[in-house]
């Protein structure tokens, strides 16, 4: 097979969530000699953009977004083992810790919300609902996060986020993760209240907020970003 | 109180621990999605998504989409969380729950008892309006709030009340001790406002602000009896946990009757609007029958538009509610979420566009509002509860064409602004807890959309003249709040 038609290939199993297939497409490439860092942006990256557009459409669905989000993993996977490790560090885009704030089973916007990261090339560990504190950190320090992501829908939940905060600067960790936080009654204000270092309206401002953070680094500086596409 | 409910309740439960045993996330992603896909296809349902006629006026779409739902319900069945199996009924049991169901139910007591009745779409008989649907409010508004959402009986029958931010002064967080003391605290807060409002036998459903069990455990025990309900709420369509059967079993240890629901979301696991209309279907069969449940408080949401005021959600509610309410006595909550808050043309819109559509399709009752969807603390009102009130009781009997084609007028009035929707104003500024009434502005704001909406054909200037006190100005009624 022609590589563009390779390319062309890992694009669409990426976007349908054919993980077994789409890997199977990128040790093709290799095979082909395609180079790693062409497969992952003209390959894969297209199909996450693909699933993006569906979704924002409303042609594709949380299902849809679920299996292209493991589907992006399992590639990136394959394609990091192939790659030089400057070269990997490089690509990745970055760790994140996602969970629903303790006492809260509200799950729906933070799986939207973690689907779209993971189709969009970010390593997530999802911690499901109703997550304590001590479980955002230790899973934070396990995996090397970037960034702790944390949603909650009630307003009971709230203290949580901050006690997330303080827990992280009372352990002298606060400047090794970006905390974002979001959901229903999670403000821009609220979130510079906590000194959080982002806010985000929805699940495709959250994915161009956790972009911009990683790349700005220095977490815990004190300035809480704000990424709202519905600010007028 | 150790009635049959209780046996078939224990059988549901036994099954939750030796059905079909899958992980959550195969269910998620791929059953739901492909037998919903595949039964839409199979009764020539897919596509058939009427964005120019939001609310449904065929009775046969409403029938195949009862037919494909019934099927669903048969072929999945609820999915246990907490033991990853599946809960599965036979045709006979659903049936048998049919057969059974009760006619009617009876909530609260004395002079302030209401009665909830199995609904047709188009119904002249009006349904119930439980208020508010939640909402954070300070503690020092509790009181005075809640004896405004209940001001006037015609329009608001039982309640569901708004939830505590703090308890005695102090913020309390989910599922701790706070949450429990909470919980006894809410209750004796809204017995005390039924009280001073001349309503107490009016029935309250559950404890709004119990996020957890605990909350549930504290405010219960206060509430027994006399015709109050126990909420459940399933994580999402089609599925259920632990959590659910303790609330359903507590419930019944208090003698209330018992609310259930499981909402379906479109661009969720459903997927397209048809589908998470058919989820819906399949359920409000399988919740009674699983759940035992006295009626059910299921209802289709839109995720992207964080509520289900849009055409897409109108339309999946109207053929969902119709089709249960056309071919069974099943009774049902039916929630509309607003986005645009207090004060706020969009609020009034919203509502109105939403319960006229409930009402016209056989809901028993609903839990209104969502005022700024609940995101914010003081941000509601009971002028919304009235207006719900208002709205969802006089279009009881209007038809559907007529409601469809008032929905189609009054949509393009709020329908862009709902991913960036009107927040409207805090109560403080809208709304004299004192006098109980609301301020200028919000008088001024509440005739006038209202009349507008009168002038497109709703009919409100029949129902609630009394109540209301109105006056003529204008040719037009002028409400005095
Ligand atoms: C669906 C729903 C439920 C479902 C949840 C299903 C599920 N699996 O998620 C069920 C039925 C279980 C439920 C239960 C309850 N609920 Co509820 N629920 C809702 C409802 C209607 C919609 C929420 C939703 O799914 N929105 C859609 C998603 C896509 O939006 P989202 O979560 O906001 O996520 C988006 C953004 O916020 C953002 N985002 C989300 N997370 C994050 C994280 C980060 C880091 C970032 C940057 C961005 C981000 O991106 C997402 C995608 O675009 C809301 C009301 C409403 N209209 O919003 C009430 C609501 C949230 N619930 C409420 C309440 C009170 C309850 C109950 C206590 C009711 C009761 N008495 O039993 C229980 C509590 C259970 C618990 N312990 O958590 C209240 C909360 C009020 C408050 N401010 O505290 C609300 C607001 C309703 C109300 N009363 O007005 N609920």
């Amino acid at each position: 097979m022609a590589k563009e038609e390779i390319l062309k290939r890992i694009a669409k199993l990426v976007a349908e969530g054919d993980e077994e297939e789409a890997v199977q497409a990128v040790k093709e490439g290799f095979a082909a000699g395609l180079d790693p860092l062409v497969i992952l942006n003209e390959g894969a990256a297209k199909g996450m953009d693909i699933v993006s557009e569906q979704y924002s459409a409303g042609e594709a669905y949380l299902p849809e977004l679920v299996l292209s989000g493991d589907t992006m993993s399992a590639v990136i996977e394959v394609i990091f083992a192939n790659m030089s490790k400057e070269q990997a560090a490089a690509s990745k885009q970055g760790v994140i810790v996602i969970g629903q704030a303790k006492g809260d089973v509200h799950d729906i916007g933070k799986n939207v919300v973690a689907a779209l990261l993971s189709v969009n090339g970010f390593e997530v560990h999802d911690l499901g609902i109703d997550v304590t504190v001590k479980s955002f950190y230790d899973k934070a320090q396990e995996v090397g996060a970037d960034i702790v992501a944390i949603s909650t829908l009630l307003t009971t939940s709230l203290p949580y986020l901050e006690d997330t905060a303080r827990y992280l600067t009372d352990t002298n960790t606060r400047n090794k993760y970006q905390l974002i936080v979001g959901g229903g009654p999670v403000t821009p204000e609220f979130a510079k209240k906590i000194g959080a270092d982002g806010w985000a309206r929805n699940a495709f401002d959250c994915v161009e907020l956790c972009r911009k953070l990683v790349a700005k680094g220095n977490p815990g500086a004190g300035s809480t970003m704000i990424v709202d596409s519905e600010a007028v | 109180m150790y009635n049959y409910k209780v046996q078939r309740l224990l059988n549901n439960l036994d099954k939750a621990y030796i059905g079909p045993v899958l992980p959550m996330k195969e269910w998620d992603t791929k059953i739901i999605p492909q037998t919903i896909k595949a039964i839409l296809k199979k009764h020539g349902l897919m596509g058939t998504l009427d964005m120019e006629n939001p609310i449904n006026c065929d009775d046969d779409l409403a029938d195949a989409f009862f037919k494909a739902g019934w099927e669903l319900a048969l072929e999945l069945g609820m999915y246990c969380e907490d033991t990853e199996r599946v809960i599965k009924i036979t045709e006979d049991e659903l049936l048998e729950c049919i057969r059974d169901y009760q006619a009617v139910n009876i909530l609260g007591e004395g002079q302030d008892q209401v009665i909830m009745k199995p609904r047709r779409p188009e119904d002249p008989y009006q349904p119930l309006v439980a208020a508010s649907l939640g909402i954070v409010c300070s503690e020092e508004n509790y009181l005075p709030l809640v004896q405004g959402i209940v001001k006037y009986p015609k329009l608001v029958d039982v309640l569901h009340g708004p939830t505590l931010a703090t308890v005695f002064g102090r913020t309390f967080r989910s599922g701790t001790p706070y949450e429990t003391l909470m919980g006894n605290y809410e209750s004796h807060l809204k017995k005390e406002a039924l009280w001073r409002a001349g309503r107490p036998g009016m029935a309250c459903t559950g404890v709004a602000g119990a996020v957890t069990e605990y909350g549930h455990l504290g405010g219960a025990p206060e509430l027994a009896g006399r015709g109050n309900v126990t909420m459940s709420l399933c994580p999402v369509e089609l599925k259920c946990t632990f959590s659910n059967f303790h609330r359903i079993m507590q419930g019944l240890n208090y003698g209330h009757k018992l609310r259930v629901g499981a909402f379906s979301y479109i661009g969720g696991y459903a997927g397209p609007a048809e589908g998470a209309a058919l989820a819906c279907v399949a359920n409000d069969l399988l919740i009674p029958t699983i759940l035992q449940s006295d009626y059910t408080s299921s209802y289709v949401y839109d995720i992207q538009l964080f509520g289900n005021c849009g055409r897409k959600a109108v339309w999946a509610n109207s053929v969902s509610i119709q089709a249960i309410s056309r071919n069974t006595g099943f009774m049902r909550n039916k929630i509309v979420n607003e986005t645009g808050g207090p004060c706020t043309e969009m609020f009034m819109y919203e509502a109105a566009v939403g319960l006229m559509n409930h009402s016209v399709s056989g809901a028993s009752k609903t839990t209104q509002p969502r005022s700024a969807g609940g995101r914010y603390t003081d941000y509601i009102t009971p002028v919304e509860c009235w207006w719900s009130g208002d709205v969802f009781k006089s279009c009881a009997g209007m038809t559907r064409k007529d409601a469809n084609e008032i929905a189609k007028k009054i949509l393009p009035k709020y329908e862009e602004k709902l991913g960036a929707p009107d927040k409207g104003l805090p109560i403080s500024e809208c709304f004299d807890l004192v006098k109980q009434q609301p301020k200028d502005n919000y008088i001024e704001l509440f005739n006038r959309v209202r009349n507008e909406l009168i002038d497109l054909g709703m009919p409100l200037d029949k129902a609630f003249g009394e109540t209301y006190m109105g006056k003529v100005s204008n040719g037009r009624r002028t409400i005095v709040l």
